[in-house]
């Protein structure tokens, strides 16, 4: 697939000589260099390989990294218009780009964006049983309990839902899993046999439907960031459907700080809170808590 | 001998014409195709919005024939198997070098922005094609027909000459 997108000149760079096994992300920025993230570290891409000397560092130009998009878009951007107003675009097989350039504004809304600078590929690598420190804490008692993975970016969320949701489907636990993917992210090459998706669709929409529609034991969704997604949350609460979901947040402080999700820790719809950092590769586990914020793990 | 050299010529110059007459009805179909292409990619894209490759591909058999090539052309830049250039229209020998660049330019504009400016850009080049699809239609009703004429014709002359 990535034959498809990249110029041809990085794709052979990174077929052979870089192992894509170990790589999160490809960062492309104009005329800047381009960046390797292998392991949660960054290097600079060279007709070497990977290094980390910014002298031998391939550069990309403003042209490439919009053929890099319009490749992305199956050469129509209009087709994926919707994804590139909230910023990036999912690939045909699953990759999710991520673009920086110009909003175009209108009437107070996002019309499109355009005169794209950077993007940046995010390679998804389903970890098994990554979640298993956690998962004792989650799942007891044949109940889940109402669960936020909370870390910075790329520090392995997505990873952490997607292998909870593949372990409940190993062990056979007939809940009906309802995946609410905004961004087309959390089911790649997932094998659970008792789970829905919604995807491309606003949290609010997609709670409201899969609720209604296809009654989950279980909802897990990506990236909470809004007022409308703590909306949708306590709806699936008072609906009586149980929660895994994650945001981005560098620390457990912090986290207490943030004014969105007070009202959320006051009525402790939470009953688990996990921790992640990249502090030991993407995926370390800093600690669990529980609704107290009571260190269990 | 003699005859058969006549008739020799007399076959080239009506090929000649002939020749003439294919280029403008060529040129006449091939800017009516491109205006049926951007019109129906216009509705396609804001109804559908399918990809490009299928909306190429599942063009008409009418249309793709009186492209010359050019489908297929424009496909093989979405596979990247080839580029967009004034070479890969090489087989158009009846399209004028400015013709060919701005066929490239309406190619390079397709897939490139979101539905309404796609639509809008698609417009102002069907408009542009309209232009020249008229200038074609009046070459063509002036020289095509004008072109077997004189073909025969100055066929005829040589057959008097020789005779």
């Amino acid at each position: 697939m990535l034959s498809k997108i990249l110029p041809e000149k990085i794709f052979q760079i990174i077929d052979s000589k870089v192992n894509m096994k170990l790589v999160n992300e490809l960062r492309f920025r104009a005329d800047k260099p381009i960046i390797v993230c292998v392991n949660g570290k960054n290097y600079f891409l060279a007709e070497s390989g990977v290094t980390s000397n910014i002298d031998a560092a391939l550069y990309t130009s403003k042209i490439a990294i919009e053929d890099i998009i319009f490749r992305a878009s199956e050469c129509s951007i209009y087709s994926v218009n919707e994804q590139i107003k909230r910023g990036f675009i999912i690939t045909e097989s699953g990759l999710r780009i991520g673009i920086g350039g110009n909003i175009v504004e209108e009437n107070s809304s996002v019309k499109t964006m355009n005169h794209f600078t950077s993007c940046n590929i995010r390679f998804p690598h389903n970890v098994k049983n990554c979640c298993l420190t956690a998962f004792p804490f989650i799942f007891h008692d044949n109940l889940i309990e109402n669960t936020l993975v909370i870390s910075p970016p790329n520090c392995g969320k997505t990873t952490f839902l997607r292998d909870f949701v593949y372990q409940l489907s190993e062990r056979k636990l007939p809940f009906n899993v309802l995946l609410i993917d905004e961004r087309g992210e959390l089911d790649v090459n997932l094998t659970s046999n008792f789970c829905d998706k919604i995807a491309f669709c606003s949290k609010k929409m997609g709670f409201e439907n899969g609720i209604r529609s296809l009654s989950p034991d279980i909802i897990v969704t990506d990236e909470i960031g809004q007022e409308e997604d703590i909306k949708a949350l306590f709806y699936a609460v008072t609906s009586g459907v149980r929660l895994l979901a994650s945001t981005h947040c560098d620390s457990m402080e912090n986290f207490l700080k943030k004014p969105l999700f007070s009202e959320l820790i006051k009525e402790k719809v939470f009953k688990r809170y996990v921790f992640l950092s990249k502090r030991n590769g993407p995926g370390t586990f800093e600690g669990i808590f529980n609704e107290n914020f009571e260190r269990l793990g | 001998m003699r005859y058969f050299i006549i008739v020799v010529l007399f076959g080239l110059c009506t090929l000649i014409g002939y020749y003439f007459f294919c280029k403008y009805n060529k040129r006449k179909r091939l800017f009516s195709a491109l205006i049926l292409l951007g019109e129906k990619l216009t509705v396609d894209i804001n109804f559908s919005r399918e990809k490009l490759k299928t909306l190429i591909e599942g063009l008409d058999q009418g249309i793709k024939r009186q492209l010359y090539g050019i489908d297929n052309v424009f496909l093989d830049y979405l596979d990247k198997r080839g580029e967009l250039s004034i070479n890969s229209l090489k087989k158009l020998d009846f399209v004028k070098q400015d013709e060919k660049e701005f066929i490239l330019l309406f190619l390079k504009a397709l897939g490139r922005s979101d539905v309404d400016n796609q639509t809008k850009e698609i417009q102002s080049f069907v408009k542009r094609f309209s232009e020249i699809a008229e200038r074609c239609k009046a070459e063509y009703k002036k020289y095509g027909s004008m072109s077997i004429k004189l073909g025969i014709v100055g066929g005829l002359f040589i057959v008097v000459l020789l005779i």
